[in-house]
Order: structure tokens, then C-alpha cells, then sequence
């Protein structure tokens, strides 16, 4: 593998991992618009660990994720009493102080940004992003995803059903952190250098963008929101800055003609029905 | 010199009353959360520069500026608002950070990151009452934005056009059945926001001097604070929200530098959102039938 | 007369600001029993369901489960104790399968965090999925298992949105107009369905319009009218009462 097609891999992998942060409080009907804030204590955490205290770079990271994943269950309880846009809006907010915070904290740097020997090679970013993917493809298998689904459509019945709502969204509020955090400490280490500017407004916006281009009614919809997202303009050849412009285009037309994202329910069932028709020749699927 | 400052803060807040407007024009009458609007303010700015470059006189480049504006957001209003109308409230909220993030980057593209000097078109022409310092673009900031709202209080409550809107805002289902033309009024609407985004966008060029590509994120977020601050669809809320941001803003950096000024101001959004989420003069949502 | 009282309530007084909803309401709902909540449109019957549900909080008086007072009981615990419903406008998940859908209904019914995180969809007929493909199959719908709620015909989501409610075990099922909307064959279908249920010692509470479905499967009547009760007894013994013939004026002409 050529040095550039690694370097495309990794990207596609911190993606991918955002994807992921981003699609499971999406799930329980949660827009979080400040992911990059989660990121940023993960990353913050994990160095400092390494940095600081010498730890290992694996348990620094995992405990990065678990320092995102307990600042989201601190704001969590008082964030989800408000539904809907203002929810949205409030993780907006949430995502522009704790950018801001880490601008002004001197043991990380502050706004000349954190500089991080500890060095994570991307055969260690690859293996990361298949255990977190498949720890997301395995939850989908699971009632509690069945739930967030159920509650994303109708929480009311859902509550009478008996489904505890305001846990179920915390939940998958805080996984989703845990694995922007995750995704932080893996970025620190890989690129050996955090400042605050990184984990601004627009990496939270793009990241909620290509998942929902990729769609959010199935597991596999981030996965390729992020693949189109990454892919797309290495293989098209664009010049960096038209990238986004490209990007933004793609966003616009593709929620004008398909809102509900490229991969769902229904795009499963039909790939499934042409799959047995090619299996079973001669016998007719209605 | 505490006095200055406020007036200094009122100054800035003049200019997030007018984003804050925008925000709340598309939310109240349209329940759609324009997030093109911060985009649309930092296209008014950026444009009007631009045309500056060109040889255009100010006044002229700043009027085509309010033109190119209201056609993007007419661009939004087909391609985002206008596909989704029954479909999921995030779709067109979505749809719409994407021409943020188009307009963002088109500018990226063309003319680079960098902070921009816009030229100081009105000159230095001062105001100096007691010991206090007042720029003539703050004070055609202020008075543009006062004559705004008031304006647009006086067309909402008393000319047909206001009543048709006020109606819609209610129930689109009543408007229709009473023979409003929904179709003709709401593209409208959205020429409205956007020129009062824009318009934000050219005052605070004239004012501070500068233009980038990130003032909308940079300033024209603000206003969204400062509309869920004064509640979400209130008019007077866009007004008094615009103005405590900016007072919030402008004591914030004096008294603790200006890294910390996202803190504030967002940290004060975050706090109202969780303890009045239908902010200072909204009223609380409605409850759900079953 | 059959049974103690399974649900009872006791001066139950409901208002929405100044709007008084229900008006010092009275009634037992006696166990094994089917009984008939009907009134004008705006008497407040589904406010009934609300209340029983714990989507509404009543300003004064009981209501009882088994003798003990529901309002301790927080609205999503009320499932555990035996209270489920189904809904006046199907209240069904458009983004779930009928299947998925009945297995959200089972989820009193399952163990706790063990459950929530067992991966049953990689366990190919999982004995989830087999219950609730039974369930389907006692009102006929097994080959819509695997359908998307969304794009079904009405008279079908109005009969899984009952199946859900029987799901989690429940002692009553709330009905909030069964019928409503559904062809002579599906509303035969139903009132099986119903007989069944009680068979096997279920308790309903029926909201329903249908005279003549009520007729059919129910044991009592209570009549409500502006939030208040008018009248109970059998359907005859209500039908002959001068209140409710007043409040039904022109109504049952119509009908």
C-alpha cells in the first residue's frame, strides 16, 4: 500500500468512527450538532494521559472515550429534557464551549495546540475502526436498537409500552460519545498534534452531513455516508478546496430528490429480492 | 471605561439583532431552522467586498450584494425547504447546513482563508458625546436595524401582506382554506430573512473593517444564540437577545480576554436552553395530544 | 355478575385549565368482564384511557388497580401491572416490521440488560420472533410479518396495533374504537379475537360507537357525557335511560 492510499485509509477510518458517534443518538432521534467537543475531550484526555503519566496509548484512549462518554452523561440528563431543535441546539452549544475551553486550558497548550510523542501507527487506527464498527453492527442486532428505533418513531407509545425513553436516549447518547472520544484519542496519537481549532463547528456539521447522506434508518448507512464522503473527491480528483464545495452540492441535491439518505429498509429488501433472483434462476420473486 | 463598553456591546448586538431577525422570521413563520442564514450574512459581507475589489462604488456593491443573497436563499427555499414539507423536521434543517457549508467553501475556494481588510468607506467620522466614542457605521448599524424591526412589527400587525403571514404562521391549513396564496407569500418570506442576514453581513463589514469566510460561523452562530435567548419567533426576542449577546460579549472580553468569549456566550445559551428552553419572551411549546 | 372490581375510579375530577374534562367520575371495571366506555364525540372517553394510561394526572380523586392507587405508579410502569391499550388512531412504528413492532410490545415480558443486549436478530427464528408470528396467526395476519407497518391497509394496522397490546401479558386491555374503520368480515374477525381474550380471563374496557358491536361482546355499559357518567348497566338497561337518550338524540336516528 502506497503512503498516500494509507494516508486515504486512515482518514476514511476517523470518518467512519464520527459516522458512527454521530448515527447513534440519531437512532433515538437525537441530532447532535456539537460531536466535535466529544472528540476533542477524548483527544484532550488520551494525550495528556500518554503525555503526562506515561500511559500506554490503548488504555489512555479507552479511558479517553470513557471521559467523553461520563461528560455526556453529565450533561445528558439536564440536554435531554429538551426535544427536537432545541436539543439539537443545545449540543451545538455544548460542542462550542468545550472547544472553547480547551483553547484556554494551559496544561494542554491552550491555543498553541498540544503536541503528542506518543505515535499510533494506522495498522492500530485500522484495528480500532473494525472493533467499533463491529460493536455498532452488533448493537444493531440487539433489542436495544429495535428500541431507539421504536422510540425515534413514537416515544409516547414507546413510554407506554414500558420502554424507559430517557435512559435508552441517554445511553445512546453517551455510547456516541464514548466513540467520538475514542476516535479523538486515536487522532492525537496518529497525528501527534491537538489544537482546539480542529474540533470546530464545521468538522461537527460535516460529520452530521455524510450520515445523513449515507441515511440513518439502517446500521450501514454512516458506513457509506462516510465512504462517499472520503472517497468520492480522491477519486473525482478535486483540488482541496473544492472538495467541500462538491460536498455541499452532492448534500443539497441529494436531500431534495432522496431525504431518507442513500441506504434503507426498503434498498435492503429490493438488493435482497434481486440476490435470490440470481441465486434461484427461472423462479420469479413478486 | 464600563459606559463605552456597553455602548460598544449595544453596537455589536445591533448587528446580531439583524441575524437573530432572519433566524426568527424562518422559525416562526415557517418552523424551519435556517441554518443558511450565517451562510447568506458571510455572502453579504464577502460579496460586497468583493465587488469593492472590482471598482464598484460601496453603496452600489452593497445593494447587488442584498440581490445575490435573496436569490441563494430563494435557491433554498426550492431545494431545502420546499422538497421536504411533510417529511422529517431534520431534512430540511440538514439540507440547509449544506448550503452553509457550499457557501463556506465556495469562498474558501475562491478567495482563500485569510481575514480580508475592507476599506473604511465611511471614513472616521465620530460621534463624541460626554466621553463617549461612537463610530458613524455603529450608529447606521443601530438606526438600520431599529428601523427593521420596527418596520417589520408595523407590516406584521398592520398591512394585508402581514396578516397574510401572521395566518400562515397559525395554520397553513386555515391560510389556504381563507384563499391565501401559501406559495406566493412564503418565497417572500425567505427574500426578507435573507436580506436582513446579508444586511447584517454588510454592517458589521463597515463597522469592524474585515471580512472571512468564517464570520458567518463566527458571528452570524451568534445570532442564533441571541434569537433562542430571546425566544424562538418573537420578534422583540430577536431584539432583546441581539442586544445582551453582544453586551455578553463585548464585558466577557474585557473582563476575561477574548479566547473566552465562546464560553460565555455559548455556555449562557447552553444554561437557558436546559432551564427556559422557550427563551426570555417565547412561549413554551404545546403538549402533545394522543 | 361475575368478579370484583379489577379498575375502579373513584370522584376522579380532570380539568385542562378551565376546562373541566372529567366531573366527579365513578365506575368499576369489573375483572374478567368486558366493559363498554361509550358517549357522544367530546365525553371523555379516550381522557379515560389518559388517565388509566398516566398520560394524564388527575387534580382529585382515586383510580385503583386491584385496590392499590395508580398514582404511584409512574405511566411506563403501568404496563408491569397489567394496564395495556391500543390506540383511538393506531399508534403503530411506520419504520418497524409488523413483527418488530409486536416485539416492542413484549418488552415487559423480557430480562432486564441480558435481553436488551442479546443479538436475537443474528439467531435466525429466535423464540421472540416465534411469539409473535403466533400471536399474528390467531387473527390470521402471519404472512405480514415481515412487512413494513407504513404501507398496510387500515383495517390490518388497526388489528396489530391490538395484538401489541396483548403482548406484554396484560390483566386489561384498553380498546380505543376497535372497530372503527373496519369491513364487516375484519370486525367479525375482531369481536373473536375479543371473545378469545376474555376466555382466557383478560379484562376489556372498550371505547367503540358500534351499537352493535358493543351489543355483541360487552358485559356493561357505562354512558359518559361532558365528563360525566350518565348512566351504567346492561346496553338495554342504559339504552332505556332518559339522560342518555337525550344525550344520543338524533344520533341513533342517524345511525
Amino acid at each position: 500500500m502506497s503512503g498516500y492510499q494509507t494516508g486515504v485509509l486512515v482518514i476514511l477510518c476517523f470518518n467512519i468512527i464520527a459516522a458512527y458517534a454521530v448515527y447513534l443518538p440519531l437512532a433515538a432521534n437525537q441530532l447532535n450538532l456539537g460531536i466535535a467537543g466529544f472528540m476533542a475531550v477524548g483527544a484532550y484526555a488520551a494525550a495528556w494521559l500518554t503525555t503526562e503519566l506515561n500511559w500506554a496509548i490503548a488504555p489512555a484512549v479507552l479511558v479517553g472515550g470513557g471521559a467523553s462518554a461520563l461528560v455526556a452523561l453529565v450533561v445528558a440528563t439536564p440536554i435531554l429534557r429538551t426535544q427536537g431543535i432545541y436539543l439539537a441546539l443545545a449540543t451545538f452549544a455544548l460542542g462550542q464551549v468545550i472547544s472553547a475551553v480547551f483553547l484556554n486550558l494551559e496544561v494542554v497548550g491552550a491555543a498553541a495546540g498540544y503536541q503528542v510523542p506518543a505515535y499510533a501507527p494506522a495498522p492500530a487506527v485500522f484495528a480500532a475502526t473494525a472493533a467499533i464498527v463491529a460493536v455498532v453492527f452488533y448493537l444493531s442486532r440487539t433489542r436495544f436498537a429495535l428500541y431507539l428505533t421504536a422510540l425515534k418513531n413514537d416515544a409516547t407509545v414507546s413510554e407506554l409500552l414500558g420502554l424507559n425513553v430517557r435512559a435508552l436516549q441517554i445511553a445512546a447518547f453517551a455510547i456516541g460519545a464514548a466513540i467520538a472520544g475514542i476516535g479523538g484519542g486515536l487522532y492525537a496519537h496518529h497525528f501527534s498534534f491537538i489544537e482546539a481549532q480542529h474540533f470546530n463547528v464545521a468538522l461537527s456539521i460535516t460529520t452530521v452531513l455524510y450520515v445523513l447522506l449515507g441515511g440513518t434508518q439502517t446500521v450501514w448507512g454512516p458506513l457509506v455516508g462516510a465512504l462517499v464522503y472520503t472517497l468520492l473527491p480522491e477519486v473525482l480528483r478535486v483540488g482541496a478546496g473544492w472538495r467541500y464545495v462538491l460536498f455541499a452540492l452532492f448534500i443539497i441535491g441529494f436531500m431534495a430528490v432522496r431525504p431518507r439518505g442513500l441506504v434503507t429498509p426498503d434498498l435492503g429488501r429490493r438488493l435482497g429480492a434481486m440476490l435470490m433472483r440470481r441465486a434461484r434462476p427461472g423462479k420469479a420473486v413478486p | 471605561m464600563i459606559a463605552q463598553q456597553l455602548v460598544n456591546g449595544v453596537m455589536l448586538g445591533a448587528i446580531y439583532v439583524m441575524v437573530a431577525l432572519a433566524f426568527t422570521l424562518a422559525i416562526g413563520i415557517l418552523n424551519f431552522m435556517n441554518f443558511s442564514i450565517p451562510g447568506l450574512f458571510m455572502a453579504g459581507g464577502m460579496a460586497t467586498w468583493i465587488l469593492i475589489h472590482r471598482g464598484v462604488p460601496w453603496w452600489a456593491a452593497a445593494v447587488v450584494a442584498l440581490i445575490v443573497a435573496a436569490a441563494i436563499s430563494l435557491a433554498v427555499e426550492r431545494l431545502s425547504y420546499r422538497p421536504s414539507n411533510e417529511g422529517d423536521v431534520e431534512v430540511p434543517l440538514v439540507s440547509s447546513l449544506g448550503f452553509l457549508v457550499l457557501l463556506q467553501s465556495l469562498v474558501l475556494a475562491t478567495v482563500g482563508s485569510d481575514q480580508q481588510a475592507f476599506p473604511a468607506v465611511l471614513g472616521d467620522l465620530n460621534l463624541r458625546i460626554g466621553g463617549l466614542v461612537i463610530g458613524a457605521a455603529q450608529v447606521l448599524s443601530l438606526a438600520i436595524s431599529m428601523v427593521l424591526v420596527i418596520g417589520l412589527t408595523v407590516a406584521l400587525k398592520s398591512t394585508s401582506f402581514g396578516r397574510q403571514i401572521r395566518s400562515i404562521a397559525e395554520s397553513r391549513e386555515t391560510a389556504t382554506l381563507l384563499g391565501i396564496d401559501v406559495g406566493a407569500v412564503i418565497p417572500r418570506v425567505f427574500v426578507i430573512s435573507a436580506v436582513t442576514a446579508a444586511l447584517g453581513g454588510v454592517l458589521f463589514a463597515l463597522n469592524y473593517l474585515q471580512v472571512s469566510p468564517f464570520m458567518g460561523e463566527n458571528v452570524g452562530f451568534k445570532g442564533v444564540a441571541a434569537m433562542i435567548v430571546g425566544g424562538m419567533g418573537s420578534v422583540w426576542g430577536a431584539v432583546l437577545g441581539g442586544l445582551l449577546i453582544g453586551v455578553a460579549e463585548v464585558l466577557s472580553i474585557r473582563l476575561f480576554g477574548a479566547d473566552t468569549v465562546d464560553i460565555a456566550v455559548y455556555g449562557l445559551l447552553l444554561v437557558l436552553l436546559v432551564v427556559r428552553p422557550q427563551g426570555l419572551l417565547g412561549k413554551p411549546p404545546a403538549r402533545e395530544k394522543l | 355478575m361475575t368478579g370484583t372490581p379489577l379498575l375502579r375510579f373513584e370522584d376522579v375530577h380532570l380539568a385542562f385549565g378551565g376546562l373541566r374534562v372529567l366531573q366527579s367520575l365513578d365506575f368499576d371495571v369489573r375483572a374478567g368482564e368486558a366493559t363498554a366506555l361509550i358517549g357522544p364525540n367530546g365525553a371523555g372517553k379516550t381522557t379515560v384511557f389518559n388517565v388509566i394510561s398516566g398520560v394524564y394526572r388527575p387534580q382529585s380523586g382515586r383510580v385503583l388497580l386491584d385496590g392499590r392507587d395508580l398514582a404511584a405508579v409512574a405511566p411506563r410502569q403501568r404496563i408491569r401491572h397489567g394496564i395495556a391499550r391500543s390506540f383511538q388512531n393506531v399508534r403503530l412504528m411506520a419504520h418497524l416490521s409488523v413483527c418488530e413492532n409486536l416485539m416492542v410490545g413484549q418488552h415487559v415480558k423480557t430480562n432486564g440488560l441480558r435481553d436488551l443486549l442479546a443479538p436475537f436478530r443474528l439467531m435466525g427464528n429466535h423464540r421472540w420472533r416465534r411469539e409473535a408470528i403466533d400471536a399474528l396467526a390467531e387473527v390470521g395476519l402471519e404472512a405480514h410479518a415481515d412487512a413494513p407497518v407504513g404501507g398496510l391497509p387500515y383495517g390490518i394496522r388497526k388489528q396489530v396495533d391490538l395484538v401489541r397490546a396483548t403482548l406484554a401479558g396484560a390483566s386489561l386491555v384498553m380498546l380505543d374504537e376497535p372497530a372503527a374503520g373496519l369491513n364487516p368480515t375484519e370486525t367479525n374477525a375482531l369481536r373473536l379475537h375479543l371473545e378469545r381474550l376474555k376466555a382466557r380471563g383478560i379484562t376489556l374496557l372498550v371505547v367503540e360507537h358500534d351499537m352493535h358491536f358493543i351489543d355483541r361482546i360487552s358485559d356493561h355499559v357505562v354512558v359518559l357525557n361532558f365528563g360525566r357518567k350518565i348512566a351504567e348497566g346492561s346496553l338495554a338497561e342504559v339504552r332505556r335511560h332518559p339522560e342518555v337518550r337525550a344525550a344520543y338524540l338524533g344520533i341513533e336516528e342517524a345511525a
